[in-house]
């Protein structure tokens, strides 16, 4: 983690109000790894005093740059809409645990609910680039939220489920996921969080509905840890959770989210939970 | 500079440590009765709540080079906090309700201590309690322990035996705690006054009484938001604390009453972001400064400000920053009042 500055090359606005924007940010690029974030610090103290946390979107080690994707939903997204290629931004980062895939996980299943495109979004492109494959499906409220398919990797299969029907699956994103639970061998969720609750009692009771039997390594297998990267690799549902932030490194204990075993910081034990570390019922 | 370099890592490393320009002396004692207890290299403080242990940022500044650093809040046993959301953005400042989350001081001891003694910058642990005896357990396993160098009392903490009151808005029972404390350890004491009262400056004379050896102020305002899509409180907890900027004005004022009404240092806290901010409150009264909610969005600012109060001191051909605190002070026949309260010049 480190305190640096990205110079913006390109920013456009995808969806109505959501914007993507990629960052020439060459040691960042070099080191992040998906699901985990940065810490965007807006120009004027004297109005906005906090950093504004932003998954890291897309990543391009060779070219050393990363993208983010954001809604602007106050004071601080409207300034960095305005932003033109050339301005820099102050960031801190990478901060936060990534997604972790199992070895041999071969089928990655990516749920996202609106802007929590932003969350999984680099994780495909992680995916495909080790020969796994990769399903994402996107739940909108309408044809006009759902993330452009040309943003996608070619290879990604698609799958988009609209509240009301206008495109895609009529419902919500959740329905979608009984079809694609068998072929995938982990899932990676972000969005509202009523989603992902949604999704956790989904999982708890995927192995009893396909006969999974759970044997377990030969030998002595110790239980991991919560919060260890083997707890995340083992969970069949990983998610990224958000929640307002204050500090990014672990000092202000403003971030939590409620784990089965007391408050969880978003920004260091998280963003990426194993489904099962979180205690959804006090969390909603 | 190529972009996504560094800023710079660790921010104000400097080889050798202090660099000492045109001789300026930017040490503060904050503990006068104890000589040398409490003497801090210069007078920029990291605020409790807003640092951690004093690990957490320690990837992006050298926090060695800060004039103290006052850890998180902490209990006789662990707390689980408030239920979140802990924090939200205001105007030109923020609220938070984190609740006291910590581990207890045998846990926090059993992991910094030792740290902590290896430290240059000195360590004050900020303590809190839901009773006199609390406050007084705590104090009493932090007696005696390398790596702690001084106790802040947060006294904004509802009294459980007294019907829920907090310590702060009470002289007797602000007076109470601190008396109690002070028996009970040798270690430098600071009492962190709150601006939720009426009058702080009575509140002020009688932790002084008491036998405190500094006041830090102010701690948060109280305040709150509203989930307008939910229609309730937006923090988990109802009520918050507002810091940053807006607080400023406010902790400036309460710095300006108190340091006519006590003769004991005065660390301020409330919304410093820049040197100018620095400068107000010293010359309000304050002899150093806490930065807190400002740290979030700019890590290297408390260093920055060390340097820039420098400085300003050899540009001023001032040999310390002390010779500022106090300036803005009346001259003594236009104090303001302190009716109700016991005056001794």
């Amino acid at each position: 983690m480190r305190l640096l500055e990205g110079e913006l090359l390109e920013s456009r606005e995808i969806l109505p109000r959501q914007w993507l924007q990629r960052y020439r940010a060459p040691w960042l690029a070099g080191g992040v790894r998906a699901g985990q974030f940065v810490h965007v610090r807006t120009p004027d103290y004297s109005g906005l005093v906090l950093r504004r946390p932003f998954s890291v979107n897309t990543v391009d080690r060779k070219q050393g740059e990363i993208s983010i994707h954001f809604r602007i939903e106050g004071k601080g997204t409207e300034w960095m809409a305005r932003l033109r290629p050339a301005d820099r931004l102050e960031m801190m980062g990478p901060l936060g645990r990534p997604f972790e895939v199992d070895p041999r996980s071969r089928h990655l299943l990516l749920i996202a609910g609106g802007l929590g495109m932003a969350g999984v979004r680099a994780l495909a492109d992680e995916a495909l680039a080790s020969g796994r494959q990769v399903a994402i499906l996107f739940g909108a409220r309408s044809a006009a939220e759902v993330y452009p398919s040309s943003l996608l990797p070619d290879e990604v299969e698609y799958v988009v489920a609209t509240d009301d029907g206008s495109l895609g699956h009529v419902g919500r994103v959740t329905d979608l996921l009984p079809a694609f639970e068998a072929w995938a061998d982990q899932a990676f969720a972000c969005g509202p969080e009523p989603m992902l609750a949604a999704l956790a009692t989904l999982a708890g009771g995927r192995d009893a509905r396909l006969g999974v039997a759970r044997l377990g390594r030969k030998g002595r297998s110790r239980p991991a840890g919560l919060g260890t990267p083997q707890a995340r690799r083992r969970s069949w549902l990983q998610v990224s959770m958000e929640q307002n932030m204050g500090c990014a490194v672990g000092a202000c204990l403003g971030c939590v989210v409620i784990g089965v075993k007391g408050p969880q910081r978003v920004c260091r034990e998280g963003p990426v939970f194993a489904a099962d570390e979180i205690d959804w019922e006090a969390s909603a | 500079m190529t972009a996504s370099q560094p800023i710079a890592e660790p921010i104000g490393a400097v080889p050798g440590g202090e660099v000492d320009l045109g001789g300026v002396n930017l040490s503060v004692d904050l503990a006068p009765a104890r000589p040398g207890a409490l003497s801090l290299r210069n007078p920029v403080l990291v605020a409790s709540g807003t640092f951690g242990y004093g690990l957490e940022y320690g990837e992006v500044i050298d926090v060695q080079r800060l004039g103290a650093i006052c850890c998180k809040g902490t209990t006789l046993k662990a707390r689980a906090g408030n239920p979140p959301p802990r924090v939200t953005e205001t105007p030109a400042g923020m609220l938070n309700s984190i609740g006291l989350q910590n581990p207890g001081v045998e846990a926090v001891l059993e992991r910094y201590a030792e740290l902590w003694a290896g430290w240059n910058v000195p360590v004050i642990v900020n303590v809190a309690g839901e009773s006199i005896e609390d406050y007084v357990g705590v104090v009493r396993r932090l007696d005696g322990v390398p790596g702690i160098s001084g106790v802040e009392l947060n006294i904004s903490c509802p009294n459980v035996g007294a019907g829920g009151l907090q310590f702060a808005v009470d002289p007797e029972a602000a007076a109470a705690v601190t008396a109690a404390v002070r028996r009970a350890t040798e270690l430098p004491l600071m009492v962190k006054l709150s601006p939720n009262v009426a009058d702080v400056r009575g509140i002020a004379v009688a932790i002084a009484d008491a036998g405190a050896d500094c006041l830090s102020a102010v701690n948060t305002l109280s305040g709150m938001a509203i989930d307008q899509r939910r229609r309730r409180a937006f923090l988990g907890a109802t009520y918050g604390g507002l810091s940053g900027p807006a607080l400023k004005p406010v902790a400036l004022r309460v710095v300006y009453e108190v340091a006519q009404a006590v003769k004991i240092p005065i660390v301020a806290v409330g919304g410093v972001g820049s040197l100018s901010d620095v400068l107000d409150f010293l010359m309000a009264g304050a002899v150093a400064v806490q930065v807190g909610t400002a740290i979030f969005a700019d890590p290297g600012l408390p260093l920055r400000l060390v340097d820039e109060l420098r400085a300003y001191c050899v540009e001023h051909d001032l040999t310390s920053h002390r010779e500022l605190v106090g300036s803005a002070l009346p001259q003594r026949r236009e104090r303001p009042s302190v009716k109700g309260v016991e005056y001794r010049p």
